[in-house]
């Protein structure tokens, strides 16, 4: 069996009364694209920022490579938030060369890699401009770039597609499929089942804080009587809003 | 602390290569040679307006009861002599003269009476000019040169002091104490909405999130800090030096008073002193803009912050009197070690010569520890608030976290 990058082990997170997580565990292994899935609120988001460290969880344990997570250098991570934006007033340039070297790279090789990674999404003429004059369309392509910089060793996606045109939603497909044969490990967070069909290898559906469904596709498919995981997520969170 | 120099690069670099930082830092002693030449032109001009005005002939009618004016003069103005004041301002009332001036019997006590046509708001003043200008040449024709000086106030004193036996001038000893609390003015009053926005754009611009996953907190804080330093250094240094500049070039033009900087004392026990609580200060209220801003979610909210952090800062310059003649006054001290209030106080006191070294001493030592507090304090705001985009973090979450 493949050894875990990822532990959750007995994760509950409480914010003040409310209690978002409950007692969950799970791993993620090194080399596969693990979907984490649930409507909206379920707690996705709050586990992975538990994951890496933003929040401070109530009860239980959340590791990488074994230990919880700090900004050392030790795990190369690209990391695609939900709430996500870049620095308007600067450059795309200076923007992605300034999250490269802070992911280790050299000032040269951060330059290079950027300058090929903009040529290859068509903004190879936009390096010196500023990111507020960029369509939101190529803002998207600029922050997929940094998240991928450093080849990293694991992606954390959250809501990777949210806003993304389909010429976006296509190149960022590409580019988790170059990293998953390169053996990167890879979290997706979403609600788009036919991309978790397309991509994942094992999923972990979340409902209200707990584990509603975790293994492979094919094992919770057949869980649920071969239905496809779009029937499995409405049959999972019945009339919610899962938009 | 790893990634420091990059965070620190980068804050720095996307600072100056901004137009507007140079625009308001080389805008600031343009507008004060502006402002100088404008006052200078415009006084000049006036005095000039004023000679004018007050050499024009006018026709004029006196009585004089209190019997000061010289007759020769009243001669000299062509002036003629009423019987009585009712007449002097029929006089004027129908057109006869230009003015009256009624002199008293007892010009100490009781104004000297002027009666004229007016001649615009500006130029009315030549009566007034002229109504003294005969009661002091009428007086100086009588009294010698000395006295003369005397009553008109042109008399200069050369004063030499001496401390401990040698001679002493706290004047020139306090100029370049006093210089750090002119930086610290300049620093804080052009960089603190600066220090404020530092931290908000992150959070603003949803940026937060995937930095946070590239850089530890205490190192994004402490790079940020580090580069608003070096920034206000590169501030102070591109004010200062086009103000030396321009105060040699244009000493002779502008009439600014001459300094001769050979003549200047140096007391190096205050020179640190005053370099000691600049630095310290700058740096703590550097974190203190920074915690600020880390706590709020937009730059809007951030500015009323700025104005009560401003106001604790310049608020003891109106106590101004109080730290130069009763330093031991309770208020003087509690403002001298409370680190919010403490900055003008101490520089000022350093720069006139009171704070003992017992006193500078201690308020270091709060300063230091208060700076040490504060930029710990916004490492763990920021890391709280971070994810807080909508609200501001309240005092009682930022130390409940654990």
């Amino acid at each position: 069996m493949t050894k875990a990058i990822i532990s959750v082990d007995h994760f509950t997170m409480k914010f003040g009364d409310t209690t978002v997580i409950d007692d969950l565990s799970f791993e993620v292994r090194r080399g596969e694209t693990f979907g984490l899935l649930g409507s909206n609120g379920s707690g996705k988001t709050t586990t992975i920022r538990a994951l890496l460290g933003a929040y401070i969880p109530t009860a239980g344990k959340l590791t990488i490579n074994g230990k919880p997570y700090r900004v050392d250098g030790s795990v190369r991570l690209g990391y695609l938030p939900e709430e996500r934006g870049l620095y308007k007033k600067e450059s795309v340039i200076d923007t992605m060369v300034y999250f490269g070297r802070l992911k280790g790279m050299s000032a040269r090789d951060a330059r290079a890699w950027s300058q090929q990674y903009l040529e290859r999404v068509e903004l190879g003429d936009k390096a010196g401009i500023r990111l507020d004059k960029l369509s939101g369309g190529q803002q998207q392509k600029v922050q997929l770039g940094i998240t991928v910089m450093n080849n990293p060793e694991l992606l954390i996606l959250d809501e990777p597609t949210k806003g993304f045109d389909p010429v976006n939603r296509r190149l960022l497909m590409d580019i988790i499929e170059e990293h998953q044969k390169k053996g990167a490990t890879a979290i997706y967070i979403t609600h788009q089942m036919e991309e978790v069909e397309r991509l994942c290898d094992r999923i972990l559906l979340l409902k209200n804080g707990n584990a509603a469904a975790y293994g492979t596709v094919k094992e919770v498919k057949k869980k649920y009587g071969g239905k496809s995981l779009d029937d499995i997520f409405v049959e999972i969170y019945g009339g919610r809003d899962n938009a | 602390m790893h990634n420091l120099g990059t965070v620190f690069s980068f804050e720095f670099l996307r600072t100056v290569k901004k137009k507007v930082f140079w625009i308001s830092i080389l805008l600031f002693p343009v507008m004060i040679a502006a402002i100088a030449a404008i006052a200078y032109t415009s006084g000049k001009a006036t005095d000039e307006a004023l000679k004018e005005s007050q050499s024009e002939k006018f026709s004029l009618a006196i009585v004089d009861e209190s019997g000061v004016v010289s007759p020769q003069l009243i001669e000299a103005f062509g002036a003629t002599v009423k019987p009585d004041r009712e007449a002097g301002v029929t006089a004027v009332k129908s057109g006869q003269v230009d003015a009256f001036f009624y002199f008293p019997s007892d010009i100490s006590k009781n104004p000297v009476e002027i009666y004229a046509q007016d001649a615009g708001m500006f130029d009315n003043s030549k009566y007034d000019a002229v109504a003294k200008l005969l009661l002091e040449q009428s007086v100086s024709s009588s009294v010698s040169e000395s006295v003369k000086a005397i009553l008109q106030g042109n008399i200069t004193t050369n004063t030499v002091t001496y401390k401990d036996g040698v001679e002493f001038d706290g004047i020139k000893t306090m100029i370049i104490p006093g210089i750090f609390l002119v930086l610290f003015y300049f620093v804080i009053a052009m960089f603190g909405n600066q220090m404020l926005n530092s931290t908000v754009e992150e959070k603003e611009n949803r940026v937060i999130e995937m930095l946070l996953t590239s850089v530890e907190t205490r190192t994004l804080i402490i790079g940020k800090i580090l580069a608003l330093i070096v920034l206000g250094l590169v501030q102070v240094l591109l004010i200062l030096i086009p103000t030396i500049l321009g105060y040699l070039l244009l000493k002779d033009q502008l009439s600014l008073p001459s300094l001769d900087l050979a003549s200047l004392t140096f007391d190096w026990g205050r020179i640190a002193a005053g370099f000691a609580i600049f630095v310290l200060s700058f740096l703590f209220f550097t974190g203190l803009l920074v915690t600020i801003g880390a706590s709020v979610p937009t730059a809007k909210e951030a500015g009323p912050f700025i104005g009560a952090v401003m106001l604790l800062i310049f608020g003891p310059l109106y106590a101004a009197s109080l730290f130069v003649s009763n330093p031991e006054a309770g208020i003087v001290q509690f403002l001298s070690y409370f680190p919010l209030t403490a900055p003008i106080p101490l520089l000022l006191r350093n720069a006139i010569g009171n704070l003992q070294p017992h006193e500078a001493l201690i308020s270091l030592g709060i300063l230091l520890v208060c700076t040490v507090l504060v930029v710990n304090l916004a490492v763990r705001v920021f890391r709280y608030g971070a994810l807080e985009y909508s609200r501001k973090l309240s005092f009682k979450e930022i130390l409940g976290k654990n």
